[in-house]
């Protein structure tokens, strides 16, 4: 302490030099126009530098943010671009061979557009689709429903908005099927394993089946109507039975890509069913007389 | 030879009359320099700046810190008057600060400053006075120029106002202390 106060009386004159200087420079440098430019533009350039090195660390520690936003953005503009896409490819999109056959088919019945909310694929192969039409809509249980490809499966149940459709790949799905330009017919199941391939029982073992013969609906049930395509024959075996064949078929629907699907409104069955209301009515009537 | 041999020592008696003499000289030297000689521009830009007179009127035991504060004073006051801010003021303090140093460098050979004296040249004999105001003279020009101009870049411009403003501050000088000299009273200014 005592050293510094000696120091400090010692070096008074230079102390109170450096302050003075400072006074005047500071006076020079605010009020004397030509050295407070100079100054400033000195100065300048290394204040602009530190103020934009300032800025760069700014803008660096709050890159997580803005890479986060990026990132959401990002997200949001890619689901954009992806909707945007399966738009352009609806209006570009131009039929297969199947899907022209299968509007052709299709052209006579009421079609009700849906679209499949929700694919669960379960461990008893029970798989089932729901999808965003029902009742209100004018969907009823057992109306068939087909795809892009061809046969989807038939609506099990049908609530006043949604519809609970049983679809080929299910267990207990049994579909009347021929092959196309043959007479022969038999009931389209499947057993699990992989969704593309299902089995055509009950051909006759004389049945001259080849590899890669269509197979589409045969129309004997009310569900579908007849010629809808519903896979190739992929291989020729024996049925559990022994005195049938057993063909497997490779679907043309894609079970697990599956988006757009109509419901067939059958209008020859409301027929149908008026014919056997008539019969059944007749029947009731001869039974009174 | 050294009249300061002879001179009284500085006691409170003596001390106030000398303080207000200088006080005196001061402003006498400030009114001289803002009233008369800025107006004078030789060759457009020797100004003479004999104001550091001041610095000789001290005697060798002033504080060190008593030169920079009046030089530091002297010169803002001529700032204020000549719409120089700081130029002056920094110019001068700086002189203010190396006047001591100055003085020691040129001091007669052998002189130990054990007696206090005036600067004059009567207590230094004319060339070492001179030699003395001559560096007082052009640090303070060649600060004053320097601070003004703020650059580097006319530099041969701001020797020669140096040079020319030294000789015309430095005859200034000449021509005060001859006057003093003159008309100096025994023990009018100590000197």
């Amino acid at each position: 302490m005592r050293n510094l106060l000696l120091f400090l009386q010692r070096y008074t004159h230079i102390l109170l030099f450096l302050v003075l200087e400072l006074v005047s420079l500071a006076l020079l440098f605010s009020y004397g126009r030509k050295q407070g430019t100079a100054f400033f533009n000195a100065t300048g350039t290394v204040v602009g530098g530190i103020n934009s090195l300032w800025a760069d660390a700014a803008a660096y520690s709050h890159l997580r943010e803005v890479n986060t936003r990026l990132e959401d953005e990002n997200t949001r503009l890619k689901m954009q671009n992806d909707a945007l896409r399966q738009m352009v490819d609806e209006q570009r999109h131009t039929p297969t061979a199947t899907e022209q056959r299968l509007a052709d088919v299709l052209k006579k019945y009421p079609l009700i557009p849906a679209k499949v909310t929700s694919n669960e694929q379960r461990a008893d192969r029970l798989n089932h689709l729901i999808i965003n039409r029902g009742r209100n809509d004018g969907v009823r249980d057992g109306m068939g429903v087909v795809g892009g490809g061809g046969v989807v499966g038939v609506v099990a149940e049908a609530s006043a908005n949604y519809a609970l459709v049983v679809p080929v790949t299910h267990q207990r799905s049994a579909i009347s099927c021929r092959l196309r330009g043959t007479g022969w017919f038999g009931y389209l199941v499947w057993e699990g394993g992989s969704k593309l391939t299902a089995y055509l029982d009950d051909i006759p073992r004389y049945a001259d089946v080849t590899r890669g013969m269509a197979v589409e609906t045969s129309g004997y049930s009310d569900i579908f109507p007849p010629g809808i395509f519903v896979g190739n024959v992929l291989a020729v075996g024996s049925g559990p039975d022994g005195q049938s064949l057993r063909l497997t078929v490779h679907l043309a629907t894609d079970f697990s890509n599956l988006r757009d699907v109509s419901v067939v409104g059958n209008i020859a069955r409301s027929q149908t069913d008026t014919l056997r209301n008539h019969a059944a009515f007749n029947e009731g009537v001869l039974e009174k007389k | 030879m050294f009249a300061a041999a002879s001179q009284p020592p500085l006691n409170p008696p003596v001390l106030l009359p000398d303080t207000l003499t200088k006080v005196y000289w001061f402003v006498g030297l400030l009114l001289l320099q803002v009233v008369l000689l800025d107006h004078i521009a030789l060759l457009g830009y020797a100004i003479p700046m004999p104001y550091v007179y001041f610095f000789c009127l001290l005697p060798t035991n002033t504080p060190r810190w008593v030169y920079v504060a009046t030089g530091f004073a002297l010169g803002l006051l001529i700032d204020v008057f000549t719409a120089t801010p700081g130029v002056g003021a920094a110019a001068c303090c700086a002189t203010g600060l190396a006047a001591p140093y100055l003085l020691q460098l040129f001091a007669p050979s052998g002189y130990a400053f054990d007696e206090p004296f005036v600067p004059s040249s009567r207590t230094m004999e004319w060339m070492p006075f001179l030699r003395f105001a001559v560096s007082l003279v052009l640090l303070n020009c060649f600060l004053y120029f320097l601070l003004e101009a703020f650059t580097l870049m006319y530099f041969g411009r701001l020797l020669l106002t140096t040079l020319l403003s030294t000789l015309l501050s430095t005859a200034f000088i000449a021509a005060i202390e001859k006057l003093r000299a003159a008309t100096a009273r025994p023990r009018g200014l100590n000197a």
